[in-house]
């Protein structure tokens, strides 16, 4: 997710940041700005009230849930009614949060292959579970799934771990990490191996290992990262300022400042010379 | 007809559903004629339709309507075989409560 772009915009001085960035992204990965979508491709478990729920910024704008924009999804559902249409076969899914239209196009070169196939195979009907993998289409304002593969469920727990592990998911974009697993990286940069140990913006290796391994609350992504960045930066006691946050983690200054209000509604950080410098508040 | 969320829920759920169209699993302890008894974390009586292929022993998916007296009548059952974790099914619904934003739309 993190692509360095702090370090490309610390070593850059004002306009000639973009030329420097574009191009140090242009080496690292093939595609250059088209490699940003790439890399953000992901395969998201869902319910279908995510779905319905899906913010478009804008028509042709990816669709964002919980914030973050979903290119692949898989979901789990009950078919509901099957339509076959020339080109394509259309699905209503419903599992229990609400129905989607899931459409697979039907390519004429495999049909052969395929009758032959549909004997041997479990077949989708109504009434029965199915794993959906596809992505989200919108088409003169309506929403539909367009399904790379459609399978039938042969083992209904599928349907309840499909749900947990949408939750989970969904926890993860809201409320940052697990407590126990954010433990486990403090533990490993402390560790013997701090080598190993990429850490945030690569970091880690300049704290010393001093880590406070401090049990946060709640918090959301955002803030979790800056809360971090905060505690793993080099910086003086006037702590860091709100620019350099963005430019080191990457993110847009409104966004920095929102984080921070969160930390300093939790008494986690406080500001220092300015409103927009913080420190972190150590116990 | 099922077009709205249908809420997971078990029978500790029943008495806040009363009247809603849910979703509940539970293993076939009873079939008597058009009734059945489901163990779904606490015994529901459901009152079957003639569509309804219930397997004695076997977990059960039923969407329903429950009664005013917390009998569910079932539109839909969905046979879940004999290898269903309990657990699993708990879990869920206790998920689908505490985290309703991605499962359902509360009326509160």
């Amino acid at each position: 997710m993190d692509y360095g772009y702090g370090n490309y915009q610390n070593n850059a001085g004002g306009g000639g940041f973009m030329n420097n960035g574009s191009q140090g992204i242009g080496e690292n990965s093939p595609g250059g700005s088209a490699s940003k979508t790439y890399g953000k491709d992901t395969l998201r478990p869902v319910t279908i009230k995510q779905i319905i729920d899906a913010q478009q910024a804008h028509p042709d704008a990816d669709f964002k849930v919980d914030g973050v924009e979903v290119t692949q999804l898989t979901f789990v559902g009950q078919i509901r009614n099957i339509s076959t249409q020339t080109t394509n076969i259309t699905y209503k899914i419903d599992d229990g949060t609400g129905t989607v239209e899931v459409k697979q196009w039907v390519d004429s070169d495999v049909v052969n292959s395929m009758d032959t196939a549909t004997d041997a195979k479990p077949k989708l009907m109504e009434n029965s579970y199915a794993r959906v993998w596809g992505k989200l289409k919108s088409f003169s304002g309506k929403r539909h799934v367009g399904a790379h593969i459609i399978r039938p469920i042969t083992d209904h727990n599928e349907v309840q771990y499909h749900l947990l592990e949408a939750t989970a998911v969904h926890l993860f974009f809201t409320r940052g990490p697990p407590e126990q697993l954010k433990k486990g990286g403090n533990a490993a940069q402390g560790g013997a191996a701090p080598g190993q140990q990429v850490g945030v913006g690569g970091n880690a290796a300049d704290n010393g290992g001093g880590q406070s391994g401090r049990a946060l609350p709640p918090l959301s992504g955002p803030a979790r990262k800056i809360y971090h960045t905060l505690e793993t930066s080099p910086q003086s006691n006037e702590g860091l300022n709100v620019q350099d946050i963005s430019s080191r983690v990457g993110m847009q200054v409104n966004d920095v400042l929102k984080a921070a209000d969160e930390l300093l509604s939790q008494g986690l950080i406080y500001t220092t010379v300015d409103d927009n410098t913080w420190a972190i508040l150590d116990m | 007809m099922m077009t709205e969320a249908t809420p997971r829920i078990n029978a500790s759920y029943l008495e806040s559903f009363q009247g809603q169209t849910v979703r509940l699993i539970g293993k076939v302890t009873q079939l008597r004629g058009e009734q059945a008894t489901i163990d779904a974390n606490g015994s529901v009586t459901a009152t079957l339709n003639r569509d309804c292929h219930l397997v004695l022993n076997n977990a059960v998916e039923i969407v329903g309507k429950v009664n005013p007296d917390l009998t569910v009548r079932v539109l839909a059952a969905t046979d879940f075989g004999s290898n269903i974790n309990f657990a699993a099914v708990d879990a869920v619904v206790n998920a689908t409560h505490r985290h309703k934003e991605i499962f359902y739309e509360s009326s509160e």
